[in-house]
């Protein structure tokens, strides 16, 4: 390969350092590589092995230096920090304002059944409700329709739509201590503590008045919901790690065609 | 972080290499190479890239600095600064004490050249 070749070729790949960098040496290495190509003394093969490694290598120490160097620059640091707190408040809003959307509408129906249910039993009294109770239940690990239960004043299970495992789940008895107190709750009510992937019901807890006082419960299985909110939080996840990639490559882009001159350049360590 | 030019840590083989090269005379970059290449330079092998980038530095750490170019401009000649001369000594001492050092523990020869 002809060395005036080769030249062409290295003074190509020196466009690839720094803008201040290559002003700065550009002439100076391609003389270098002149001299060394030209030099009888030394092996062909070697010194242009050498040269193609050094260039690799000096690559990335000069773009490593120039990252530390517009570290150094607050202005630069500043104005990514910025950007990467707006980027982090926008991904936090992709997830929260869905979040409780999706959360609070899931227990649209609860609300309604629980009101409703309440009002008549405070109107009819508890009895006929439970004596009432349907053949077919739902099993709340599996359907994800709602359902409603009934308990007694002492928080019994009286009647219920649904069951788990065979069996009608008990609430906390301080759920119905604060719905004595406050009228209603509302809770993300896991049945069976302590299981992975256990199920997990919103529900809604509503105060029964009159003569025969006692709770309703309507809840509703969350899984659906669940892997939408999962879906959710992955998609702002990875919109904010996007955000942070494209603020920190505009960054280096920034630092890339704004490096100060030689002489306004802070004093680093000799490496 | 500001290097303490009385006092500098030791030195890496291309830094030493180049303040060894340019200790007698001024030079231009492929002259360090190939100084720096003979076991008297340091045995260090290394190319353009890593020549001006580690002169570059040098230069803002005030060790070495242009003194001025070929009729072309193509070649660039350096020399040492009163404070290059400094750290070049300083890191010499600091070199020769760890080698009297180990001939005492008997870890290398007593004819072996420092």
């Amino acid at each position: 390969m002809k060395t005036t070749r080769i030249e062409r070729m290295y003074r190509v790949a020196l466009r690839l350092y720094p803008p201040r960098f290559r002003a700065q040496y550009v002439e100076a290495m391609a003389q270098a590589l002149r001299d060394g190509l030209g030099d009888e003394s030394i092996q062909f093969r070697s010194f242009l092995s050498l040269v193609v490694l050094d260039l690799v290598i000096s690559l990335a120490k000069e773009y490593g230096a120039m990252i530390r160097e517009s570290l150094s620059r607050p202005l630069l640091v500043l104005n990514a920090l910025v950007l990467a707190g707006i980027a982090t408040g926008v991904a936090l809003a992709l997830y929260v304002i869905p979040l409780n959307m999706l959360r609070s509408g899931l227990n649209d129906p609860q609300n309604q059944m629980a009101g409703d249910l309440a009002r008549l039993l405070a109107k009819k009294g508890m009895i006929p409700i439970a004596s009432s109770a349907p053949e077919e239940r739902i099993d709340m690990a599996q359907s994800l329709a709602p359902f409603v239960i009934v308990y007694d004043d002492q928080g019994h299970p009286i009647a219920s739509q649904a069951v788990l495992n065979g069996t009608i789940p008990s609430l906390p008895a301080g759920v119905f201590d604060y719905v004595r107190q406050h009228g209603e709750e509302r809770v993300s009510w896991q049945p069976v503590r302590g299981r992975e992937n256990g199920v997990r019901i919103a529900a809604i807890v509503r105060r029964v008045d009159g003569a025969q006082p006692g709770f309703v419960l309507a809840g509703r299985n969350m899984r659906e919901v669940e892997a939408r909110i999962g879906n959710v939080q992955t998609l702002a996840g990875l919109t904010w790690l996007g955000m942070l990639g494209l603020i920190a490559l505009g960054t280096l882009g920034v630092a890339f065609f704004t490096q100060p001159p030689h002489a306004d350049l802070a004093s680093h360590p000799t490496a | 972080m500001v290097a303490d030019k009385t006092r500098p840590s030791p030195l890496t083989p291309v830094v030493l290499a180049i303040l060894l090269s340019l200790g007698a005379e001024e030079k231009h970059g492929y002259a360090i190479m190939k100084d720096a290449q003979t076991p008297a330079g340091g045995s260090v092998r290394m190319g353009p890239g890593t020549l001006y980038g580690s002169l570059d530095r040098m230069i803002r750490d005030g060790l070495v600095k242009e003194s001025g170019s070929s009729d072309d401009e193509r070649r660039r000649y350096y020399r040492l600064t009163s404070v290059g001369r400094h750290v070049l000594a300083a890191e010499l001492e600091r070199l020769d004490a760890a080698m009297s050092a180990a001939r005492s523990m008997g870890l290398i020869g007593h004819g072996s050249r420092s």
